[in-house]
């Protein structure tokens, strides 16, 4: 952390962007200034895009105190600091937000958890060299073998959702939980009677990392971490005693033959995959059930021409990305849109609202199918830590939508159903998305 | 003089002087050449910067590494004998490569 970051623009009250240009009026409407942060609130995923749009007009590089992060809303911005992971390091990625509680410390120290990072908050040249093993497991000639049981398991859990004698179902639980989650644990070799157990890890890895909390809130989150991380532990025991054919034993056997990656990685690897592995991919399939089924008449063209699926699945993650904002550290010191941060200041980017940045994408705001440059959203980063997963996460979700398409078309969400999210920085998850098939 | 010459799916061709230790993928968008998204930046995760290149240019655009091989598994437009990823070719001084884009890569 930076020392003389306490002297950023924004908390002397030198703001880096013109205050000239929105009169004094405009300090009155709530949301409007820069003394309210033009309505952002970090850790609030309710509907952050107005506040996202004023920040870009108004302040789309500042220091936010309450949360230590210089924050970036426009799109050349936040593609220009991926790209640059010489200035801009990830060793910030998984850093808790919030201080852990020594309560929270006392727990994960005695558990014996030293885990930080698998890849994304790792820097050259030990995640080139990390990521170079990872990367093997999710070739496209990897993944297509998993095609035939990714359906099968889509199937299986429409079949059963559709089961529901009052015709309702929650697309969250129902559906999005288990297929990816399911994928990803059978790929480390993990029993999927564990999707259950890995959810609950997983939710607490999110809220420690991302969340908000208050010390006493962070002690079973800790104790879920000790669990996580002692598993992790013991595939890589099981994998060199027993082999087998998972990613795992695949990357002991690496290890075995001579690649460099120590027992210590490759369980840093797991403590990664099983969670990014999935979770977003979760939110990614009920974001595409939840915001086409809220555009009705673009889930009626999907119905008629299933070869816009793949288009639509894109424009789901650039409308409602299932991160929003993701981190990096100046290594030194830098220029990010012509303001100039000092070396280690935290760096906040913001894909959620460069993928709505109007300088981009025609009509921001709309969400259509059919937009022909959705594929540039920020959603999946930009350069070296760009997700290893991404083309996964979309072949999951066109699978999900074809089979949702031919087994209930007339699928719409419960009208009037609240659909709240979860506080977070960086996670934009719905907490359900209640569906029905009434006729 | 390093050189790219970029040949579009319908014949049109786009001559660009490149530097020596970029990619032929960050070449062109750089040049701003077409037929060529690069959606990852270049971390061989996306398959979009597929190429077909010419006997030439396979001779001195380097091995392919494994993990390029099946990436290109995952291409738009189905894969060929002179199929590469472009943001693995790295341009040496002098040389002149020639690359042909797919109609698509996405």
């Amino acid at each position: 952390m930076a020392t003389d970051i306490t002297t950023a623009p924004a908390s002397t009250g030198r703001c880096p962007v013109d205050h000239g240009q929105f009169g004094a009026a405009s300090h009155d409407a709530s949301g409007d200034s820069a003394e309210d942060h033009y309505g952002y609130e970090p850790f609030d995923m309710t509907d952050p895009f107005p506040s996202y749009e004023r920040l870009r007009h108004h302040a789309p590089v500042y220091f936010d105190e309450r949360i230590g992060y210089w924050v970036v809303t426009r799109y050349d911005d936040v593609k220009g600091v991926f790209d640059d992971w010489e200035t801009f390091s990830s060793e910030n990625a998984q850093a808790p937000v919030r201080p852990r509680s020594e309560g929270a410390k006392k727990i994960m120290d005695e558990g014996g958890f030293t885990a930080y990072s698998g890849l994304s908050a790792r820097v050259p040249p030990e995640h080139t060299r990390i990521r170079a093993i990872a990367q093997r497991a999710f070739t496209p000639r990897r993944f297509k073998v998993l095609e035939p049981t990714i359906r099968e398991n889509t199937i299986a859990a429409l079949d059963a959702m559709l089961a529901s004698p009052d015709a309702t179902g929650d697309f969250l639980t129902d559906i999005a939980y288990d297929i990816p989650t399911i994928t990803i644990l059978t790929l480390l070799g993990v029993d999927p009677a564990m999707v259950p157990t890995y959810k609950r890890w997983s939710d607490s890895r999110a809220a420690m990392t991302w969340g908000d909390l208050t010390d006493e809130e962070q002690l079973p989150h800790a104790r879920n971490l000790v669990e996580y991380w002692q598993e992790c532990i013991q595939l890589v025991v099981r994998a060199h005693r027993d082999g087998g054919d998972s990613l795992v034993s695949d990357l002991v056997r690496a290890q075995e033959d001579g690649a460099e990656i120590s027992d210590h990685e490759i369980a840093s690897l797991c403590y990664s995959l099983l969670f990014a592995g999935h979770e977003t991919t979760t939110t990614l399939i009920a974001n595409s059930a939840r915001v086409l089924l809220s555009h009705r008449e673009q889930w009626e063209r999907l119905l008629e021409d299933q070869k816009l699926i793949p288009g639509a699945i894109d424009e789901v993650l650039r409308y409602s990305g299932s991160i929003l904002a993701w981190r990096r550290r100046a290594l030194k010191d830098a220029e990010i849109g012509g303001v100039a941060v000092p070396k280690g200041a935290d760096i906040l980017l913001v894909m959620g609202s460069a993928n709505r940045d109007e300088a981009v994408f025609e009509n921001p705001d709309e969400f259509d199918i059919t937009r022909p440059d959705a594929r540039s959203h920020l959603s999946f980063g930009y350069g070296i830590h760009y997700c290893l997963g991404n083309q996964l996460a979309k072949l999951q979700a066109k699978i999900v939508l074809e089979e949702t398409i031919a087994r209930a078309p007339q699928l719409r969400l419960v009208e009037g159903a609240e659909i709240s999210f979860g506080e977070n920085l960086s996670f934009r998850a719905p907490t359900s998305v209640p569906v029905t098939w009434k006729a | 003089m390093t050189t790219v010459i970029y040949t579009a799916h319908d014949g049109t061709e786009t001559i660009v002087e490149g530097t020596p230790g970029v990619s032929i993928m960050e070449t062109a968008l750089r040049n701003g050449v077409p037929g060529i998204v690069g959606e990852c930046g270049g971390s061989m995760s996306c398959a979009t910067c597929h190429v077909f290149v010419s006997d030439e240019t396979a001779a001195i655009a380097g091995e392919m590494s494994e993990l390029e091989d099946e990436m290109l598994d995952g291409t738009a437009v189905e894969r060929e004998e002179r199929s590469r990823l472009s943001c693995q070719i790295k341009l040496i001084e002098g040389e002149t490569y020639r690359v042909t884009t797919p109609s698509e890569q996405v």
